[in-house]
């Protein structure tokens, strides 16, 4: 699903290069439920902003979902992002003049979508998190927790391939983290690659895999997955054991 | 495009929306008015006078002193002027085109009829005026000098032939006969034949009803012991000729004074400085007014990119291309300017009707607002450009960024 | 508190300089726009002698054609004839009256060295000078007396003065007009007339008369006046018959000095009339005026369409420079969100945001008041450019500039009102999460 090796990030201004992932190379296999952790300044949102198409990389290999990105213009990776990854932020990152409605129908858009098909997609990704019924609410008008569960509806609206995580729960409380993780969990049941950046240790031992990023370089690498739940149907484990 | 959700986000913050939107309604009621006002004015001062301007100057001789002989002195300035090297034709007149000041009378086809049938501005002249006005004669004949009668001034002018405009002569007679037809000028007896029509004179007052309608009198007439006098020089000589004439004219007769010498061009400057001054003043205002607002469309767009760029930031994590962001800021700039010019129409149409009312003013012509819809999108879509620009800047990675 | 917000506010424009920026030349050229041709109109219209305005009346008496007004909206002739204007005189019915009228004269003068030149003067009754108190600088007026008895004496404008004896006391001189020698009996000081009000049948803002000259000495020149002659009917031929003819071509004004004073004299100009009809004159309804001189004004438009559409326009881009404004500090007031949270946190009250807001906005509109005040003068020379005959009234008074500064503080302080509105709105707390 995604494969990065040996890549490198070098961020230069004319004084100084600061290398903020060196040598980085991992692979993310279709279902798998992969946790990205490291301490503060470690890379990891470097990772995140490259594995999202955020931002470019300066040398090494990346492949997502069997596509070269290194050769994509701007309008390519953007086109790669809308169709390929859902995104979940931190801070939600809802758009506050717009319903939720509206909210989840910001990328469907982009996707060049017929309308009836996009009311259809929002209707039924709300309703996944069990927020159809305010559809017409605007943000503001909601708990953190559950704009949190509107920004996973509008990231995978789009039927995403994979779904990228970025301390989802960081701005919750525990109660309403543990929702968001739940839910998570369950779309990653349904069969979407999910990959999550957290700095909290409790959270990645949720996720079926994890990776450490320290100084911009992966010291841990676990290929075996863990199974939480045994009896949960484990495509991820499924994969990675076809795979390897 | 997705103009229905910009506009749902836009409705949750009217505010700006109004603001732009105001702005942009006065702009356009503003600058289709002042357009409007501005065209009537270049219309007006594009008429032509129907006289040579180019190579044209009149001046005044006033005699002072007991014993100065007005007639005398008249017939020797223009047997002097018309010997003068450069000099194509003199004559005396009472006034001119566009020069504000002249007489006017009424013209019947009746002997005592109650009303006018129109009325006309009276050039007094001599057989030299067609050539020294350079106008165009278009049926019959100029005067002959036996026709130029001698009148004291404050005697009645009674003059047996008349030469008039065409627009005179269509007023009076419409089916374009007046050549060899009566008229009365006044009240009463005798009357003038018409044996001449020139193709064009205007009256010396602009802002007259019926400023085509000019008639020719023959008669040597000075104004007490003033005289005005019209002359046409050789193209390119005018003012050499004017200084030279002052000179020798002054010189010829010490008894009298020559002043307001004036070449056509300096008249018609004149004539028309209101005009001119109300056509700039609003032009000002108009680049003015679009400076401002184009200004206050690049602040208030500055503002909202600044204000949302995380917001812009996820917009393209979540797949927008640069060029969807440009056509988010251009389409939300459409929509704001479109509804101020909704709202400008109306305002432009009020103040046309409030023009119409208090200064009897034409209304104001249709295809004024369309075009200023036009101008209007074309500044506020310029003016959101480089803002829009900027939007489309920001790179996708501001979407993680910590708040 | 005042000088801490101050300091604050101008710091806080200093480090936007170019949103400050816009906002001020904002400010400044609605300002400077409404305040041109506000000046120009207001001088234009404004009471030229206040303290007797309403005291002083210009008469019209309807002689026209029984078929045809004189205007269209049946106002009567805005002229009266001289057979009118000399009974008027001969009854004497007012407290001052004097019939008038402008005449071109020769002006020869002693000094070789000077060449002759036309002057523009007014022929009036020594009243002339007791009802529009122009001030003298040598002399004084003529008097009754030598009305009656044609003398030939003159009174000289300033001007005039100055070209003829180099501002020197000519009182007791004499000057040579179209070839007859007057004598001086007094020079006028500069007469700073905006409109030239008591004769308005030319336009109110052209030179100002040169020279004046007793009517009846005037009348003896059988010269007809230099301003507007109009008649219904010829005259007939020859200066007699011009005399006894229906044309008008002179101004006629009188002083009342009582409301009772003006009751009793329409009475009269009402029985003087019917009187007339009786002779044959007078054909039409009974339409005698008696206006005083902001009416006359008025009736006349001295301020004239031009200049009160160019002031509606104005006022018109003053509202959007102040729209503009609105937009701009909205945007400025709302980035600082966070420091609001913050000083409120600290324990600012909403009326201490609220003063510190409306400060900012006041120093905005003082700096475009100044810019503005800048702007103004150059529009009003640009204005005097544009219209050479407006020099009088576009011209900076200080009541004016005065107004400019105000106007333009008032303007921004309303613009910042809803901005700092909302900015008072910001809770304590909700801008410090982090």
């Amino acid at each position: 699903m995604l494969k990065m090796t040996h890549l490198q990030k070098v961020y230069r201004t004319h004084l100084i290069e600061t290398h903020a992932l060196r040598d980085f190379s991992i692979h993310v296999r279709e279902g798998e439920f992969v946790a990205v952790t490291g301490p503060s300044g470690s890379g990891k949102t470097t990772f995140l902003n490259i594995a999202g198409l955020l931002e470019e990389f300066t040398g090494g290999e990346f492949r997502l979902d069997g596509v070269d990105v290194a050769g994509l213009d701007d309008n390519a990776r953007s086109k790669l992002r809308n169709e390929k990854i859902g995104f979940i932020f931190q801070s939600f990152n809802l758009i506050p003049d717009l319903n939720l409605f509206d909210n989840v129908d910001v990328p469907l858009r982009y996707r060049g979508f017929a309308a009836a098909d996009r009311k259809k997609r929002i209707e039924e990704s709300l309703s996944r998190v069990g927020l159809a019924s305010r559809m017409k609410h605007y943000p503001s008008e909601l708990s953190g927790g559950q704009q949190q569960r509107v920004a996973i509806a509008r990231a995978l609206a789009g039927s995403p391939r994979l779904l990228m995580a970025d301390e989802p729960t960081g701005n919750l409380d525990s109660l309403m983290a543990r929702g968001v993780m739940e839910l998570l969990e369950e779309v990653n049941r349904q069969g979407t690659t999910i990959i999550m950046v957290t700095h909290d240790p409790e959270l990645a031992a949720r996720a079926q895999r994890n990776v450490h990023v320290i100084d911009g370089q992966v010291t841990d690498f676990e290929e075996a997955p863990k199974l939480r739940d045994p009896g949960a149907p484990a495509r991820g484990a499924e994969a990675v054991a076809a795979n390897g | 495009m997705e103009i229905r959700p910009i506009f749902s986000a836009l409705m949750r913050s009217k505010v700006s929306m109004v603001l732009i939107g105001l702005q942009v309604a006065l702009t356009l009621a503003i600058v289709c008015n002042a357009l409007f006002i501005i065209s009537q004015r270049l219309e007006q001062m594009n008429r032509p006078s129907g006289m040579n301007e180019a190579d044209t100057f009149t001046f005044g001789s006033t005699g002072f002193g007991q014993g100065f002989d007005a007639f005398a002195t008249q017939a020797a300035d223009l047997a002097l002027l018309r010997q003068m090297p450069g000099v194509a034709a003199a004559a005396p007149t009472n006034s001119m085109p566009l020069s504000g000041g002249g007489w006017s009378t009424g013209v019947s086809l009746q002997p005592q009829q109650k009303t006018p049938t129109t009325s006309t501005t009276i050039y007094i002249v001599d057989s030299h005026a067609i050539d020294a006005f350079d106008t165009q004669l278009v049926a019959g004949r100029a005067f002959k000098p036996e026709e130029i009668e001698r009148k004291d001034f404050g005697d009645r002018l009674q003059p047996r032939v008349v030469i008039v405009s065409k627009a005179l002569g269509d007023a009076l007679f419409p089916n374009g006969d007046a050549l060899g037809k009566e008229v009365y000028l006044g009240e009463g007896p005798p009357t003038a034949t018409i044996v001449g029509v020139v193709d064009r004179l205007q009256q010396p007052w602009t802002n007259s009803d019926t400023i085509e309608n000019a008639m020719l009198v023959p008669a040597f007439m000075p104004y007490g012991t003033s005289t005005r006098y019209l002359v046409r020089t050789e193209p390119g000589r005018r003012d050499e000729v004017m200084k030279e004439v002052e000179v020798k004219l002054a010189e010829a007769n010490t008894g009298r004074i020559i002043g307001r010498m004036r070449s056509m061009e300096e008249t018609r400057r004149n004539a028309y400085s209101q005009d001119r001054a109300m056509a700039i003043i609003l032009g000002v205002v108009i680049v003015a007014l679009l400076g401002i607002t184009a200004l206050g469309i690049v602040g208030m767009a500055s503002f909202w990119v600044a204000q949302r760029t995380r917001q812009i930031g996820t917009r393209r994590a979540l797949g927008a291309t640069k060029a969807d962001i440009l056509r988010y800021f251009q389409t939300e700039n459409f929509i704001i300017t479109t509804f101020g010019l909704v709202l400008g129409a109306i305002l432009a149409y009020g103040f046309s009707l409030w023009l119409m009312d208090r200064y009897q003013s034409p209304r104001l012509p249709w295809h004024y607002v369309p075009i200023g819809f036009l101008c209007l999108w074309a500044l506020g879509q310029l003016a959101v450009l480089g803002p829009a620009l900027r939007a489309s800047r920001v790179p996708p990675a501001v979407a993680t960024r910590a708040v | 508190m005042f000088t801490y917000y101050l300091q604050l506010g101008i710091r806080s424009l200093r480090r936007n300089p170019i949103l400050t920026l816009l906002m001020v030349i904002g400010i400044a050229l609605g300002i400077a726009a409404s305040m041109t041709t506000l000046t120009v109109m207001y001088l234009m219209g404004s009471d030229p002698i206040p303290w007797k305005s309403d005291k002083l009346f210009y008469v019209q008496l309807d002689n026209w054609g029984v078929d045809d007004a004189f205007y269209d909206d049946g106002r009567p002739p805005d002229q009266v004839t001289y057979r009118d204007a000399k009974a008027l005189m001969e009854a004497g019915k007012a407290d001052k009256q004097s019939a008038m009228f402008k005449l071109n004269l020769p002006v020869q003068p002693e000094n070789a060295e000077i060449k002759p030149f036309q002057s523009l003067g007014r022929v009036a009754y020594s009243d002339f000078f007791g009802m529009f108190e122009p001030e003298f600088a040598f002399g004084g007026p003529w008097d009754r007396r030598q009305d009656a008895e044609h003398a030939r004496v003159v009174v000289l404008g300033k001007d005039l003065n100055e070209k003829l004896f180099g501002g020197a006391d000519s009182v007791g001189r004499t000057v040579r007009l179209s070839g007859t020698d007057y004598t001086i009996v007094g020079v006028l000081a500069e007469w700073n007339l905006r409109a030239k009000y008591y004769d308005l049948t030319n336009g109110a803002f052209n030179d100002p008369d040169e020279f004046f000259m007793p009517y009846t000495t005037g009348m003896d020149l059988r010269q007809r006046s230099t301003g507007n002659n109009s008649c219904f009917r010829s005259p007939g031929d020859g200066w007699d018959s011009y005399l006894d003819s229906d044309c008008v071509w002179q101004q006629f004004w009188v002083q009342l000095d009582s409301p009772e004073r003006v009751a009793e004299y329409k009475g009269f100009l009402d029985s003087y009339v019917n009187e007339q009809k009786k002779l044959g004159r007078f054909e039409r309804p009974l339409n005698n005026r008696l206006s005083d001189v902001n009416t006359w004004m008025a009736d006349q438009r001295v301020v004239s369409r031009d200049v009160e559409v160019q002031t509606g326009l104005a006022f018109a881009f003053l509202a959007v420079c102040l729209v503009n404004t609105i937009g701009l500090l909205l945007a400025k007031f709302s980035r600082k969100a966070g420091e609001i949270g913050l000083r409120r946190a600290l324990g600012a009250s909403r009326r201490d945001v609220f003063a510190q807001y409306i400060i900012e906005s006041g120093v905005v509109g003082l700096t475009g008041g100044v810019l503005g005040l800048l702007l103004t003068g150059l529009g009003l020379i640009g204005v005097r450019a544009l219209y050479s005959q407006y020099k009088t009234v576009a011209q900076l008074d200080w009541t004016m500039v005065l107004l400019t500064v105000v106007l333009a503080i008032v303007a921004a302080i309303i613009a910042g009102l809803y901005p700092t509105w909302r900015a008072c709105r910001v809770q304590p707390a909700a801008q410090l999460k982090i």
